[in-house]
Order: C-alpha cells, then sequence, then structure tokens
C-alpha cells in the first residue's frame, strides 16, 4: 500500500516526465508554435508537477503521515 | 547547444523515472536528496535551458518566413535591385544573414525584445486562430531607430550631405528614414512575383 508521499511523488514525477517529454518534442520542431506549446504544455506541465513535489514535502511530510 | 539540451532532459527524465517506479527510494536521505534533484533542480534547468534556446531560434530569419503568411516578406530578400532595403542588407551581410528579420524589426527599447515577443503571439494567433490581414502594418509605424541603431554615429551615414541636414529630424522621429523620396523600396510584396530575385551561389 503506498503512502501518501509516494503517490505525491508518482503524480509529480509523471507530471515532469510528461512536460519533459513534449519539451523535447519541441525542441525538434522548428516552428512558432513550438514554443507556444513547449510554454503552454510542457512548461505548465513540468511547473505543475515542481509544484506538487514540493508541497508535498510541506504538508504529507509535515503533517507526520509517512 | 541543441543536443546538450537533449541530453539534459533525457537524463530529466530517467531521474524523475526512479520515482514514478520506485517512490520508496525517498526513504532514505540519499533518496531524498536524489529526489529533491530529479524532481526540483533538473527539471527547472531543463525549462531555462529551453527556453533559451527558443528565444534564440525566434531570432532566426527561417523562423520568422515558416508562418505562410510570411513566405513573400523572405522572397523580397532576394529582390535583384539595390534600392531595396531589405534585399540589400540581407544580400551583402550588412546583417546576419541568418538573423535578417530580426536585425531590423528588434525593437531596441529596454523592453523591446520581451514586446517584439508578445507581438509575435499576437502573430501567430493571427496565423492559426483568426486571419492574417491582407497588408500586414507594423503598428505604430517603422521607428527610425531601428535603423539608427546600426547607423546612427556611423561615418559614412553622418557625413552624407543629406543625412547631414535633416539628423536632427531622422533622431527625432519627426521624418522617417523610409519616408517617400528617401529609403521607401521595402518589401514591396504585392510586386514580388513580377520582380527579379537573385539567387545566390551562382
Amino acid at each position: 500500500m503506498k503512502t501518501r508521499i509516494e503517490r505525491a511523488l508518482q503524480i509529480a514525477s509523471s507530471l515532469i516526465i510528461v512536460g519533459l517529454g513534449i519539451e523535447l518534442g519541441t525542441l525538434l520542431w522548428f516552428h512558432p508554435l513550438a514554443l507556444v506549446f513547449f510554454v503552454l504544455l510542457g512548461g505548465t506541465a513540468v511547473v505543475l508537477g515542481m509544484v506538487i513535489y514540493l508541497v508535498s514535502l510541506v504538508f504529507v511530510v509535515g503533517s507526520g503521515k509517512s | 547547444m541543441t543536443e546538450l539540451l537533449i541530453a539534459q532532459i533525457v537524463v530529466a527524465i530517467l531521474l524523475a523515472l526512479i520515482f514514478l517506479i520506485r517512490p520508496a527510494v525517498t526513504a532514505s536521505t540519499v533518496g531524498k536528496m536524489l529526489a529533491f534533484v530529479a524532481l526540483a533542480i533538473f527539471p527547472s534547468l531543463c525549462l531555462i535551458g529551453g527556453w533559451n534556446l527558443h528565444m534564440q531560434r525566434s531570432q532566426q530569419t527561417r523562423f520568422c518566413i515558416s508562418c505562410h503568411a510570411m513566405v513573400p516578406y523572405g522572397q523580397s530578400l532576394y529582390i535583384d535591385d539595390p534600392n531595396y532595403l531589405p534585399a540589400v542588407h540581407f544580400q551583402n551581410h550588412l546583417v546576419p544573414a541568418d538573423e535578417a528579420c530580426y536585425a531590423c524589426h528588434a525593437d531596441y527599447t529596454a523592453f523591446g525584445t520581451l514586446k517584439d515577443k508578445l507581438r509575435g503571439l499576437t502573430r501567430v494567433y493571427m496565423q492559426y486562430i483568426s486571419t492574417p490581414p491582407q497588408q500586414i502594418r507594423i503598428p505604430g509605424g517603422y521607428q527610425n531607430n531601428q535603423c539608427l541603431h546600426c547607423h546612427g554615429g556611423a561615418r559614412r551615414f553622418e557625413e552624407n550631405a543629406i543625412h547631414a541636414a535633416i539628423l536632427d529630424d531622422l533622431v527625432s522621429g519627426r521624418m522617417s528614414c523610409l519616408a517617400s523620396g528617401c529609403h521607401d523600396s521595402v518589401h514591396n510584396v504585392s510586386q514580388i512575383q513580377r520582380l527579379k530575385l537573385w539567387k545566390p551561389g551562382r
């Protein structure tokens, strides 16, 4: 049974992997829309993943439920 | 640089995969530190690197003319007539050929680069969601400081009798460098099919 912090880590790492994958795709595509996808899709996913990870450090670990 | 960034992203993905597959790794101190590197540091570095690379690409000529509406403007760089301002600058490498559009159309003010990028986003919107206007115009007109950024202070420019006589008006913007009778042959995309184009390499 996964703990809350482990679930949070999996969600965060999933988002980061998806975001970095999108970023990788935009780097291989030389087009104005590549920048738009990089910021709107890739950047959003990565930042969301990072935020979930950092928040989990504070609220999940901090609550003593690990 | 692109290859380095791609390698960095691949490494970041592999590190993040560890915590997707085995999140229990963070039970140890080393695991916690690795998690911080993999889920905070590395993704941040990848985002910063990716942003820088995309910004560099957006300055390149082929980036600008990759939109359909800009194709005739790219063709106008090859007009075989030295009276055409963009053509003579591009063909003689008076501006960097691979950043020809940016060299003349970047706004050289404090927040010019940011304004250019935001304006560029409206162009992307026009191209893919709305419709580009029949005649593309620069909001506010072409500013003299985009010419004077390079030509201002240059000896040949300032010693030219005509420029010397109207220098104050040019610097203040009261008179445009592109005024009728001066450097008024610019892109002329409406006539591009009738103009002779230079073929490089001959």
